[in-house]
Formats: C-alpha cells, structure tokens, sequence
C-alpha cells in the first residue's frame, strides 16, 4: 500500500520482479520485495482480469452507484411521504417504490449468490420498465407529477443515470450469465438444476432461449 | 457566515471535480487505489465537515431553508458518509474500479453542493 502506483496487480506477467515501472529505480532487483509481492496477489492462478463476484471489478462501481441511489431515493420518499404525502400521492409513492427497487438490486448484486442474481434480474428489469413508463408517464401527465420522483422525465432530475443504471446491471448480469454457464462452478451447476425445477422470467436458461 | 455564501461550497465542488478527473484517470491508466487518493479523499471530507459545521452554526443562528429543515438535517447527516462509504468501498477493490468509485464520491458531493443551494439558497456556490 505503501507504492500504490507500482501495484503488482496490474502487471499481468508471471515474473513480479522485471516489472517495467520507470520511476521506481534504476536497479529492478532490489526494489520489490520478494516478500510483500505475493502477499498483494492473493490468487495468481485464477487469472486476474476476471472479477471474483459481482460486487468486484466493474460490480463494484455499480454497487456504489446502485446503493448511491437506494439511499437518496428512499431517503427523499421517507421525507416526502412523512411531510407532505397529499400534495403528490402519485409522485412520491412511486419515489418509494423507486428505493425499494433500488435498495433489493444494491442488496442482491452485492451478494452475488445464483438467487440474488435472478432476483437483481428481476429487479434490474423493473426499474428499467419503471422509469421509461414513469419518464413517459410524467412528460404525457404532468398534473399527477406536481413534485418529481426519481424517475420523472427519465431521470432527467439525477443527469439520466437512473436511464442506464439497469442496462449497465442487466449487462453485468448477463455477463455473470454467461460465465457461470461457460464455466459452471459447483454454485452455478446447482443454480441450473434450481432453474430447470422452477423457471421464472429471470433465469439465464429462458434469457438465452429468447 | 459569508464563507458559506460561497468560497467552501465552491471549493468543494472545485475539489470534488478534481478529484472525480483524477480518480476517472487512474481507472482509464489500469491503476489501483492508492494512498494519494485516499488523502484526497480525506482532504475532500475535511472541507464537507468543515461546511456542515457552518451550515448548523447557520441554523443555531436562526436561519431556516426554503426546503424545509428535515430534508437540510438529512443532507447534513448525508454528505460526511459519502467520502467514508467511497473510501471502504473502493478500498476494498483490487482493480482499477476502486478509483472509479472514487470518482463517484466526487461527483456526489460537487453534485450535493448544488443541491444544498437549491434547499436553501443562502448557501451559494
């Protein structure tokens, strides 16, 4: 932690001590610590570009952006509902069904697990049907939408980033799709046999068939 | 109370910007987190308790926002965990999408900054 600009695990090679950092020193066999390198790659043989979980690599920022969201969207419906819920029903209970949808995907990529995935699936799937149904929705009828939610006008209140959270998390998941079908582990051979007994919309099996 | 009618909120969103370019750059150069962004980061939550110790000397004060208290407290209560939550979180990442969550915090809090004008005017940016 000490040299983060010469982190080992951005060197993709085998061979730690030739790693090609100018600004280190002049002498490459002195300057990495035998000892300390091994210690900073904790699996060299898994190879390293690949994300251990869906909270990891490109999941971590989602995860991020996704809990960013479940904390302002169901913060701003708790406040909103509590003061003054009759000045726009509509608006702020969709605002709270907005942060629940936020908070189950945040829960469920994080933990990563073959049910959590189907049920980010499902999650990811109605926040991106929500909020084209509620942008559209507000832009047709606007007297319902006296007080935005997070989805009015397409998110156009948050920099549209409510737009393209859920495709950025249906990619993700996908992504975790087809690895786990590639490359099943035992986690995902056991997700396989659970969704050839029960096959909801959400299960990779009836993604791909389509 | 002129510092919060303008330069803390300014050099916040300025440092929080930054440190968003910064972070973003090291994720497009394939760098990890490291100590420099940390202490940004630190740097960047030193100026927001800074600004919410203001803004409630503000309320002690007297002085009351247009968008109502309960959501000011909120948001005061808010911004201090977003560099916090930033700095676990991306802590805990080996790759270069710790510095992307980075980025993120910065974002937040120039964008929160923003808001806190709109809650109540009195505090410029």
């Amino acid at each position: 932690m000490s040299e983060p600009v010469t982190s080992p695990g951005q060197v993709t090679s085998s061979e730690p001590v030739t790693s090609p950092e100018p600004v280190t020193s002049p002498e490459p066999v002195t300057s990495p610590e035998p000892v300390t390198s091994p210690e900073q790659e904790p699996a060299p043989e898994s190879a390293p570009s690949q994300p251990e979980s869906t909270r990891s690599g490109p999941g971590r920022l989602l995860v991020a952006v996704y809990g960013l969201f479940a904390l302002s969207a169901s913060a701003r419906a708790a406040v909103q509902i509590a003061t003054k819920f009759g000045h726009a029903p509509v608006a702020y209970l969709l605002s709270a069904l907005a942060g629940v949808v936020y908070i189950v995907a945040t829960v469920t990529l994080g933990n990563g697990s073959p049910l959590a995935r189907r049920i980010a699936f499902v999650s990811c799937s109605v926040e991106f049907i929500g909020v084209l149904a509620v942008g559209t929705w507000s832009l047709l009828d606007k007297p319902t939408f006296p007080d935005a939610t997070v989805w009015s006008g397409y998110g156009s209140g948050y920099g549209y980033v409510p737009l393209v959270l859920p495709v950025f998390g249906l990619l993700w998941l996908r992504y975790w799709a087809k690895r786990t079908k590639t490359r099943p582990p035992a986690a995902a051979e056991r997700s396989l046999s659970a969704a050839s007994r029960r096959r909801p919309s959400g299960t990779p099996g009836a993604r791909r068939s389509r | 109370m002129s510092l919060v009618n303008g330069a803390v909120p300014t050099t916040i969103i300025v440092a929080g910007l930054a440190l968003a370019g910064g972070a973003l750059l090291m994720t497009a150069l394939n760098r990890r987190m490291g100590g420099g962004l940390l202490a940004a980061l630190g740097v960047l939550e030193i100026l927001l308790l800074v600004l919410v110790g203001m803004i409630v000397a503000k309320i002690i004060g007297g002085g009351r926002p247009a968008g109502g208290l309960a959501v000011l407290i909120g948001y005061l209560v808010a911004i201090p965990l977003v560099p916090l939550a930033a700095g676990f979180w991306g802590a805990l990442e080996r790759s270069r999408w710790g510095p992307a969550v980075i980025a993120v915090a910065g974002l937040v809090a120039a964008v929160l900054m923003v808001r806190l004008h709109e809650i109540w005017p009195a505090i410029g940016v």
